[in-house]
């Protein structure tokens, strides 16, 4: 399909936003806990990103859902829930006033996220990578059946 | 009598040491914890000073272990050798010979009957009320022989240990015993004197105290050296009292019984003889103890906990069990070692002596930590002193930034000194230098409070300040809704108001605005060239703005004319207001927008549940089927992010709220007190208020809250010693770092509490210092530091954190802890985990002592904690956490839990255990003045068998008022108090002063009450015996020792922690 590396790139680039947009977050959580910058400033900053790294992250989940790679939309439909989930109970937002008491346990879940959005960074690029070449070697006349996510 | 010149005890020869002495001697040294019990007492003759200075050694009591020996049966000696130590051994000894027990529960009371001695019900315990010292014990057994004549045996019993035992038992022993003053009795006196020396003598020339911990650690390389540095006064004042009481006089509280142990700090001292010889005697069933217990200073208390096996007997002694009658004791040997510490008023740490591993760590179940009240009230002449560095600026460690202190050490010939948190090395600027004297002080220690005292404060420089200080500033924001105005809140509100407009702080500087509100917000223009206020509305709640950029909030002094018109017309413009609604939300932040220039206090007067614009709550009530569900907790915290977000916001711009509730319906105060919660406010709560009965207390609460000294746009920071670090904190604050607490007022009814952790696995340090730092503006426009310093000494044993606890610190750091659960768990929950702690506490304090001692059915805990188990029913039954649904009403509880957030020690023990006291007979008997009065009020235990029908009854919690009158009360009395009315409902008759001597005393008792506590106001509620619910309500639940709705009562409590002890131990 001929758009098929176009979709790996959008995936691709939406997935380096969420890593950026989580970064950021663990970024402003250091300086909170080290004393670059105050609770205000750092709740606001993260409380900012929160619902358009959700929103992102949804869309991501439903364009794979869409584009018809199940795997990668099951991959990434635990995390949408979860994400749902505190926003329904009102538990995605930093609270100002508590926020050094939940310090820990906020930068440790920002942190398995990286680490989640990282994986599904590699598993993104190979496919990435392997839809070009598939595509290229396609259009040469080359091998087919190269796919290992299909 | 022998024991009144303890001096001359001391004088006889030393008893020749034992024959275990030589191979024993060192055991001391090993033992990681002081040992009772016959190995240390045999040790104990070995004579080097030093060793006997250590804590271990505990001179005294334990002499006389080996030097009874050769007396009595050595055989049984050695065989029963760790038996339990004094007290406890009591329980014991009753089933054998219950007489003996029997003197040490009752000595003044109890005739002992002879041969059989009285049925003792009693189990014995060491402390087991204040009037009857078990210390009783000690003296006798020095004495007894001298004594003896005095006492014919059933004459006198009530004078307690040897010579009241009855005439067959002490047949057996007296010849024992008049054989033992030579060796016995005099080698257990003498073995204390090389203690009291050392450490007289290494006190003496310096005050200095490293100076004396220095010595003391070399004389003692194992053990710690706080310990040592007893400071002697204490201890012959532990030695008075025991005179005194053996003269029958029992002392009036445990105190001095308390001093003698913790000043030891090796308590092991006495009390292992008392018991040995009394484990002694048990096999020959014959006489009283023999054991010249010389303090009976023990390692442990303890209370036999049920005893015969297959008798009903719960087997406690409810007169035993240990009562704070005396309200907080604090920790007296402590301050006593560091004398230049900060008073225990300022700080108090949960446990004096800091664990030196993190395995110690987790072996102290209970928390560790402090209860900081920075601005605690100082009685007059002890105020802290001011210091001003002037243009040298603050002497600060370079790295670490702690403020100079008394326990900085000057070097280099004081040209540097030593940071005594970090050890930094810093330069002694020229303008503080000041030459060293011989002994590496420096000269001008005397002019220089920062170096002599542990509380002192700096006036700032204006690096300190991120803008000029700030005025003082009050606002208000008033509820006029219908229910404000028929409850006479506004009334009583203006009045009180336009009262305290002269006492305000902040002289000329203060500023001052209004806003009023129901389904409108009502701005107040108060310009000084006004003559009238200009009242000006706002209806459009969405978009809240400020019609006036300026002149809502002005200068007092300026407008004062206006200001009083203003206050004084409040009450009549809205009398026949009709409107139910209350903005609420839009209004606060209208108040917001005004004050955030400058911030200040925001006094929130809120009759009503918030119902319009942002902020509005609904009715979420008390739903009956939440409670015992994971739910439950909902309905105590916030349910609108909306008051935490303002309540964030306020703390940035340096607005502090108090928030006044009153409601007769549900007001939704777990949300309305979050206000108050994050900005260092406080939260008043008025339920049902009514003008005609509870003016008073609002009135003089509205008025302390707006005259009393208070410090504005502050921030607290705790330092402390390499290794440890304060890892949580609880109270009404916002934290602006991972340690810096952001208060935009406090005052000194504000207390905070943290935790602390270590970060090392191993302490190397001995000493960890505290250093609290409060940064603040005073009222008159003055940036100023507090700083309270404090010294703690590293141990590493689990004993001698047990011995320096101090039960007020861990109670209120256990009630905020209980509190903050009840926030995110069931109240269940919160309560078991009270329990928990508690119980592997004492589990764990019992296995140190297991092993040697025969601990058998008795519960054991350590003397500084023996009211802790009490103190925790009474959490368990306060109002933030009692019950159920239907204890207390929901709002009432969360109202309750903010304030106990906040409380601070004194108070909140207060609370938790309040006085009551009999007043009739007072009343009844000729003037007395007032100190007198004092005195004689005892405060009884909380239990309804302390009511005497008869008798009309004080009681006190520190909040309110209950007067109790007796069924049979005479009427007489109850006329002269209560007029005519005294046949009626007492819940519309209030107290007033009548024109009789009766009614007068009265109510100068319930004022000199009232002036002990002022920050809050003591409404008197009248209830009479037998009148429910009433009765109920006011007076039987709050006797926390009696068994209510399904709460356990004291003994009963005790019963359930030994049995939990007991299971898995």
């Amino acid at each position: 399909m001929a758009w098929d590396p176009i979709f790996w790139l959008i995936f691709f680039v939406i997935n380096i936003i969420l890593i950026a947009l989580n970064i950021y977050q663990i970024v402003c959580l250091s300086d909170l806990e080290a004393d670059y910058l105050n609770p205000y400033d750092s709740s606001s900053r993260i409380n900012s990103v929160v619902v358009p790294e959700m929103l992102v992250q949804g869309v991501l989940c439903a364009l794979f859902l869409v584009t018809g790679n199940f795997y990668m939309f099951i991959l990434t439909l635990p995390n949408a829930c979860y994400n749902a989930k505190l926003f329904m109970k009102q538990q995605h937002l930093i609270d100002v006033t508590e926020v050094f008491r939940f310090l820990d346990a906020e930068k440790k879940y920002r942190l398995i996220k990286l680490a989640f959005y990282l994986i599904l960074f590699v598993v993104v690029l190979i496919r990435l990578v392997f839809t070009v070449v598939h595509h290229a070697i396609d259009h040469d006349g080359g091998i087919h059946e190269f796919g290992m996510f299909d | 009598m022998g024991t009144e010149d303890p001096n001359r005890a001391y004088i006889p020869s030393r008893p020749a040491p034992s024959p275990f002495a030589a191979t024993q001697s060192i055991r001391p040294n090993l033992l990681t914890r002081p040992m009772a019990g016959p190995d240390a007492s045999v040790f104990r003759p070995t004579p080097p000073p030093q060793q006997t200075s250590t804590p271990f050694s505990s001179s005294g009591p334990v002499g006389s272990g080996p030097a009874i020996r050769p007396n009595m049966h050595p055989a049984l000696l050695t065989t029963t050798p760790f038996s339990s130590a004094g007290p406890v051994s009591g329980s014991e000894t009753h089933e054998f010979r219950p007489s003996y027990s029997a003197r040490s529960i009752a000595p003044s009371t109890n005739v002992l009957p002879p041969p059989s001695g009285p049925p003792t019900s009693g189990p014995f315990q060491r402390f087991p009320s204040p009037q009857f010292p078990s210390t009783t014990q000690v003296p006798p057994p020095q004495t007894s022989p001298a004594v003896q004549p005095f006492f014919s045996p059933p004459t006198r019993p009530h004078i307690s240990t040897g010579p009241t035992v009855p005439p067959p038992q002490t047949i057996n022993t007296m010849p024992s015993c008049m054989n033992i003053p030579n060796s016995a009795v005099d080698s257990s006196i003498f073995a204390p004197r090389p203690n009291l020396q050392s450490s007289f003598s290494q006190r003496g020339p310096s005050n200095f105290a490293r100076g004396t911990m220095q010595s003391a650690y070399q004389a003692y390389p194992g053990k710690q050296p706080p310990v040592v540095t007893q400071p002697p006064p204490v201890k012959s004042a532990a030695f008075v009292s025991h005179q005194e009481n053996y003269h029958a006089s029992p002392p009036p509280g445990p105190t001095p019984y308390l001093s003698p142990q913790s000043v030891y700090g090796a308590p092991p001292v006495a009390p292992s003889t008392g018991p040995f010889s009394r484990e002694q005697m048990r096999p020959t069933g014959s006489g009283p103890p023999l054991g010249p217990a010389q303090g009976l200073i023990e390692d442990f208390s303890s209370l036999t906990v049920g005893s015969v096996p297959g008798s009903f007997d719960s087997g406690i002694d409810p007169k035993a069990l240990p009562r704070p009658l005396d309200g907080d004791v604090k920790p007296k040997s402590f301050a006593d070692m560091y004398p230049m510490n900060s008073d225990s008023r300022y700080i108090r740490l949960t446990t004096s002596a800091i664990p030196n591993s993190q395995s110690l760590v987790s072996r102290w179940h209970l928390p560790l930590g402090a209860v900081v009240c920075p601005l605690a009230e100082a009685p007059v002449g002890e105020e802290v002193p001011v210091v001003n560095f002037a243009s040298m600026g603050i002497i600060r460690c370079r790295r670490c930034r702690t403020y100079v202190n008394p326990y900085v050490t000057f070097t280099d010939s004081g040209r540097k000194w030593k940071c005594n948190i970090c050890a930094l090395l810093n330069d002694v600027p020229p303008e503080y230098y000041a030459p060293l004297d011989a002994t590496g002080r420096r000269n001008d220690l005397d002019q220089r409070p920062e170096l002599s005292k542990g509380s002192v404060e700096f006036v700032a420089p204006p690096e300190y300040m991120v803008r000029p200080p700030m005025p003082t500033l009050y606002f208000f924001l008033i509820d006029v809704s219908v229910s404000a105005v028929r409850s006479g809140m506004i009334q009583v509100v203006a009045e009180t108001i336009k009262s305290c407009l002269d006492r305000l702080p902040g002289s000329s500087r203060t500023q001052i605005g209004f806003i009023t509100y129901d389904s409108t917000i009502h701005f107040y223009n108060i310009k000084s060239s006004l003559t009238q206020p200009q009242m000006m509305v706002v209806s459009d709640l969405d978009d809240m703005f400020v019609p006036l950029p300026d002149d809502l909030l002005v200068n007092l002094s300026e407008s004062r004319s206006v200001v009083e018109a203003l206050v004084d017309s409040l009450p009549s413009m809205f009398q026949d207001n009709v409107n139910v609604e209350s903005a609420f939300g839009p209004a606060l932040k209208a108040a917001f927008m005004i004050m955030s220039q400058l911030g200040g206090k925001l006094l929130v007067f809120q009759n009503t549940l918030p119902s319009l614009g942002v902020g509005r709550l609904r009715l979420r009530g008390d739903d009956i089927r939440v409670y015992g569900t994971d739910k439950e907790h909902t309905s105590r915290i916030p349910e609108d992010p909306f008051y935490k977000q303002m309540a964030a916001d306020f703390t940035k711009y340096q607005i502090s709220a108090n928030v006044y509730a009153f409601s007769d319906k549900y007001n939704d105060v777990a949300s309305l007190g979050i206000l108050a919660k994050y900005t260092g406010g406080q939260l008043y709560y008025y339920p049902s208020f009514q003008s005609a009965i509870q003016k008073e207390k609002l009135r003089h609460e509205l008025a302390r809250d707006l005259t009393r000294e208070t410090a504005w746009e502050a921030v607290m920071r705790i330092r402390c010693g390499k290794g440890v670090r304060f890892t949580s904190y609880h109270g009404n604050f916002m934290l602006r770092s991972t340690d810096l607490l952001a208060l935009p007022a406090v005052d000194c009814d504000k207390a905070y509490a943290m935790q602390l952790s270590l970060e090392d696995t191993l302490l190397t340090t001995q000493t960890v210092y505290f250093q609290v730092a409060l940064l603040y503006t005073s009222s008159n426009g003055e940036r100023r530091i507090r700083v309270h310093t404090m010294a703690a000494p590293v141990v590493a044993e689990l004993g001698e954190m047990y011995r320096q606890a101090d039960t007020g610190a861990i109670v209120s750091l256990l009630s905020r802890l209980a509190i903050e659960k009840s926030l995110s768990y069931k109240l269940e929950e919160a309560r078991n985990s009270i329990l928990l702690r508690l119980v592997k506490a004492l589990r764990e304090y019992r296995n140190l002592y297991a092993v040697q001692h025969r601990v058998g059915n008795r519960m054991i805990y350590p003397e500084s904690l023996k009211f802790l188990p009490l103190y925790a029913l009474a959490i368990f039954k306060s109002t933030p956490l009692r019950g159920g649904y239907g204890d207390v009403q929901l709002d009432e509880r969360c109202a309750a839990g903010y304030t106990i957030m906040a409380l601070p020690v004194n108070k909140l023990l207060k609370l938790l255990y309040p006085t009551l006291v009999r007043i009739d007979e007072h009343l009844v008997k000729a003037l007395q003045k007032t100190d007198e009065f004092k005195n004689i009020c005892k405060a009884l235990p909380l239990t309804a068998e302390s009511l005497d029908s008869r008798g009309l009854y004080l009681f006190d919690d520190g909040f309110r008022f209950v007067i109790w009158f007796g069924k049979m009360l005479s009427p007489n009395i109850a006329m002269n108090l209560l007029g005519d009315d005294f046949t009626t409902d007492y819940s519309r008759v209030s107290l007033s002063e009548r024109d009789n001597e009766m009614s007068r005393k009265l109510m100068h008792l319930l004022q000199t009450f009232r002036e002990c506590d002022p920050s809050y106001y003591q409404l008197c509620h009248l209830v009479r015996q037998g009148e429910q619910p009433r009765e109920g309500f006011f007076m039987l639940a709050n006797l926390v020792e009696d068994q209510v709705g399904g709460m356990n009562g004291y003994v009963d409590w005790i019963q359930q922690i030994h049995r939990q002890i007991q299971q898995n131990a």
